[in-house]
């Protein structure tokens, strides 16, 4: 019996007093400093409106509370006489965190989100028309309005438009003896990357990941070789397909590019080594950064002209709520962040180009560089435009991996396309 | 043994650690890289010529977010382990009905998608307005430690000698008091293997903090690295930055508490 | 304690089993109404062409992840049960990989692992071998995802299988030393039985664990390219949010199917543990 007890004790852990207290202490202070901080970190944001909290949501958590663009929202706040209470989500998340919320009845009043996803948001009935609340959208142009209508109808307005040209090297360029007004078509893009691969740098740098990212770098090509969505197989995408994967072949593009995302891409020409990359209007910022000289050509097509590039950029959407007495006041807000002025400002911060004509003007008077961008958006064209509608994305995916497919090596550009128009096909049934 | 060999085992040790941590060390590089040397190839295997821009950003925006992540692992340890080791000790010694089924039914919930999990809690805090609440987080991100801190409890307590828990029982205690003061205090090394990871997970949570607390004005560093990930464009350094900012206090929390173990576990060797 | 696990753990059962019997489009999820179908999503997922290819590797990747995993974690927890210099601070450094957020392991692997300005292929042309596209040929984009994930996985197998063994009383090795066993014979003899119970659960959570994930491969190769690294996480993320419209029907479909071969691995485990209380 004795034993045992002895037993008892041996096990339970006789632990230095001392040893105990300083660890615990040290869990106490850092609970308290977490607590403390939690509590100093409280919000403030908004001006305080009678008319009660208004939520919007948008996919730019790069701006923080002290960020123009958080300024702006608060600003159209307190001019419609409400509190705004945003929220800021990463791109990818919104679209999902937008259906569960809807399907909670827990909608914001404004949600700003990339333009190809209002087409899914518009089937699953979580935006209102711009009928329903009155929006006036006549001075939008009308190939950008194109990705935020389905049906006849409109669910929202662009807040500001990107597109994709090709930012060129100067200094890479003229060391191999490029001219770069001699490159206006497939052929002389292609010999242009060969002379500067032969001069012991790079040629091109693009975004092929397996995501959307990939199939909007890849349209330019796609659309300028005369390809249309509804059938991925044609002789045409075939075209552009091989000349991506050439260009991999021969080494005129790196095989990063298979998994390369947008970012990584730019990051690449931003080391100076290549001489064109494929990229977006929100790179300019970082061009003036990369410390050597630059250009902006649009994307060529297969012989010759300027390719329809696909247009990016966010929409302001009002989501559907219980009370439709709130739509006035969401209309306020979206007209304000849509105003002229306003337009100018919250483009020239996301280095977006503006979507009617009249704010065009006065970026390219404040900024001529911009002329080349202006040109491009006039001339790009909305994925979910031609009427397809929610069928886009059941394309864009078989042909993002017909891309990598052939890219990878796995199969040839023709099987690989073969393949994705038979699974496009059998989704857009 | 010898004093070399002890000499030789550190140095392995030593060695193993760096392999383990190189991937680690290449982070805390590139977190200190220009944007425009990122993508250099061969890669600077040293940040020369580097920049502190992205440790600049993140200390000015991440502080307070750096708070909130460590109060949330910590509050998700303690509930881990208060609704965890009963629950263990009473499958592991008290042979309840079902019991066998409910360490099952455990083993099943931890196959559950996190997103859909988090897809279920958005519908419930809704209802109860927890979201974008501390405290809901911390509830939901234990959900993600419960079955494993029942599982390795219900373990560990399953080797504890019958003998010692009849000793208590002779000595007048009830099946209560015999947790407490024999049971916890043997399953110290459980205990103590839960909670690192109740607070790893909770520390390194995304799909919770962003399903459940992003529009709350106590955020987790998870979500803080959003900051650098923009719709078109990622601040890579500052994202790296980030990391290693968070991962410090982290670490000599870990490290304390590892030394805490070792002495404990040294001084607690079972004598008969 | 069945409170809480109905409360948490139940409700999304129920859903993502109801997300999976029903046709759901984005307008139905959101505003209810989707039709019953049975196993019409199950027969969709089955008979797509993804599925054996995502079958293999969901198979390999979590075999191959485990295996080495197990092995490796508990070498370094034998190498340091025996405490020396420093012994316990690096054995807290190994955990280190578990503080990062997934999305920055995960990118800093893709990182080492770039086909153009990777550290690994700079270090293997330093040594005068070929580059290796890790992350972009579809030979070895399945090798690369297993290899970070092994990475992710030893510190957890070091500190469960690390706490099972200083859990096995120190006279059993004093009693061996004295019957003249070496090291080797130790670890044979009084070690690895007596950390079987332990090494089980290991096992089985770390099966678990495996089977489940999907942001390490998602962030590094996207499951590609041309699906030669998709597993059945993968899968059924890609489904449910990979693209811009959502088709969680298949998504739940294909996120069940994990459920029921962790269900298996369940009742292996249950059925063993029985045998063992039962010789």
């Amino acid at each position: 019996m004795k034993r045992k007890r002895n037993l008892v004790k041996g096990w339970a852990v006789k632990q230095t007093a001392s040893r105990r207290r300083a660890v615990g202490v040290a869990l106490v202070a850092l609970v308290a400093a977490g607590a403390l901080v939690a509590c100093s970190s409280e919000d403030k944001t908004g001006a305080s409106g009678d008319g009660g909290t208004y939520t919007i949501w948008d996919p730019y958590p790069q701006f923080d509370d002290s960020s123009n663009w958080v300024k702006l929202l608060n600003d159209c706040g307190s001019k419609a006489g409400v509190t705004v209470k945003r929220t800021a989500f990463d791109t990818s998340d919104l679209t999902s965190k937008t259906l569960l919320a809807a399907q909670q009845g827990n909608a914001p009043d404004v949600l700003i989100v990339d333009n190809p996803v209002i087409s899914t948001l518009a089937e699953a009935g979580v935006l209102t028309t711009s009928d329903d609340i009155k929006l006036d959208t006549s001075a939008i142009d009308p190939n950008l309005l194109g990705a935020g209508q389905s049906g006849g109808k409109t669910f929202g307005i662009p807040i500001g438009a990107n597109t994709l040209a090709l930012y060129y090297n100067k200094t890479v360029l003229t060391a191999a003896g490029v001219d770069i007004a001699s490159v206006k078509d497939w052929a002389s893009l292609t010999a242009a990357l060969a002379k500067v691969t032969a001069a012991g740098k790079k040629g091109i740098t693009f975004s092929a990941i397996g995501t959307e990212e990939g199939s909007f770098q890849f349209l330019p090509w796609f659309w300028g070789s005369g390809a249309n969505l509804t059938k991925l197989d044609s002789p045409e995408a075939v075209s552009a397909l091989s000349l991506w994967t050439d260009w991999l072949k021969k080494g005129y593009a790196p095989n990063s590019v298979i998994n390369n995302t947008q970012t990584t891409s730019w990051q690449e020409f931003a080391t100076g080594q290549y001489a064109f990359a494929e990229n977006g209007t929100w790179q300019l910022a970082n061009a003036k950064k990369t410390g050597f000289e630059y250009g902006i050509i649009a994307v060529p097509g297969i012989s010759g002209g300027t390719a329809a590039a696909p247009t990016g950029g966010e929409f302001v959407s009002v989501p559907v709520q219980k009370s439709t007495a709130r739509y006035a006041v969401s209309q306020k807000l979206v007209a304000c962040l849509t105003d002229t002025d306003n337009s100018l400002a919250t483009t020239t911060t996301l280095s977006y180009i503006a979507p009617t004509a009249a704010v065009q003007a006065k970026q390219v008077a404040a900024n001529p560089e911009l002329k080349v961008w202006v040109d491009a958006v006039k001339a790009a064209k909305g994925r979910t435009g031609d009427n397809l509608g929610t069928k886009y994305p059941k394309i864009s995916q078989p042909m993002w991996t017909a891309v990598q497919a052939a890219l990878s090596g796995s199969a040839s550009p023709q099987a690989a396309l073969a393949t994705a128009q038979t699974a496009a096909a059998a989704a857009t049934k | 043994m010898t004093r070399h060999r002890h000499w030789l085992k550190t140095t392995l040790g030593l060695l193993l650690t760096a392999i383990m941590l190189f991937p680690v060390y290449w982070m805390i590089n590139v977190s200190f890289t220009r944007p425009e040397h990122m993508r250099k190839s061969p890669p600077d295997w040293f940040p020369v010529d580097g920049t502190l821009d992205g440790y600049r950003t993140v200390l000015h925006d991440q502080l307070p977010y750096l708070g909130t992540s460590l109060f949330v692992g910590i509050g998700t340890v303690v509930l881990t382990v208060v609704v965890s080791a009963p629950a263990a000790y009473s499958l592991a010694k008290l042979n309840p009905r079902g019991g066998r089924a409910l360490s099952f039914v455990l083993l099943v919930a931890q196959m559950i998608p996190g997103i859909i999990m988090a897809m279920g809690f958005y519908a419930i805090y809704l209802n109860l307005g927890l979201l974008n609440t501390v405290g809901g987080l911390i509830v939901a991100d234990s959900t993600l430690a419960v079955p494993f801190a029942v599982l390795i409890f219900t373990t560990f307590m399953t080797g504890i000698p019958d003998e010692i828990m009849q000793a208590a029982k002779v000595d007048g205690a009830g099946p209560w008091r015999t947790f407490r003061s024999v049971v916890l205090p043997v399953s110290r090394n459980a205990t103590i293997t839960v909670s690192l990871f109740a607070f790893l997970w909770a520390w390194s949570d995304f799909v919770y903090a962003s399903t459940l607390d992003s529009g709350g004005n106590q955020r987790p560093i998870t979500l803080g690295i959003y900051h650098y990930i923009g719709n078109n464009n990622q601040e890579w350094n500052a994202i790296m930055a980030t990391a290693v900012v968070a991962s410090i206090p982290a670490t000599i929390l870990l490290v304390l508490a590892q030394r805490y173990v070792a002495a404990g576990v040294t001084s607690g060797a079972i004598k008969d | 304690m069945t409170a809480y696990l109905l409360a948490f753990f139940a409700y999304p059962l129920y859903r993502n089993l109801d997300l999976s019997l029903r046709d759901y489009t984005v307008r139905s999820f959101v505003q209810g109404g989707a039709p019953f179908t049975g196993w019409a999503n199950y027969a969709k997922v089955l008979g797509d062409p993804a599925f054996g290819p995502a079958l293999t590797h969901t198979v390999v990747f979590t075999v191959v992840s485990l295996t080495f995993q197990f092995v490796i974690g508990l070498a370094l927890a034998v190498f340091f049960a025996k405490s020396f210099r420093l012994s316990a601070t690096l054995r807290a450094l190994f955990l280190v990989p578990w503080l990062l957020p997934l999305i920055v392991s995960a990118s800093t692997w893709s990182w080492l692992l770039n086909s153009d300005s990777g550290v690994v292929n700079a270090a293997l042309r330093m040594l005068g071998v070929d580059p290796v596209n890790w992350l972009t040929s579809p030979q070895w984009s399945l090798v690369s995802v297993i290899i970070a994930n092994i990475w992710i996985g030893v510190p957890f197998n070091l500190v469960v299988l690390y706490s099972g063994l200083r859990s096995i009383p120190a006279q059993l090795y004093e009693a061996a030393q004295l019957d003249g066993a070496n090291g080797w014979q130790q670890f044979w003899r009084v070690t690895f039985p007596l950390l079987r119970p332990v090494s089980a659960i290991t096992l089985l959570l770390g099966l678990v664990y495996t089977l489940k994930v999907f942001d390490l491969i998602w962030i590094m190769t996207r499951g590609g390219p041309s699906d030669s690294s998709t597993t059945f996480a993968t899968w059924s993320y890609r489904l449910s949010f990979g693209n811009l419209l959502p088709a969680f029907g298949p998504g739940a479909a294909v996120g069940n199917l994990l459920i029921v071969m962790a269900l298996i691995a369940g009742l292996v485990y249950i059925r063993a543990q029985k045998r063992q209380y039962e010789p």
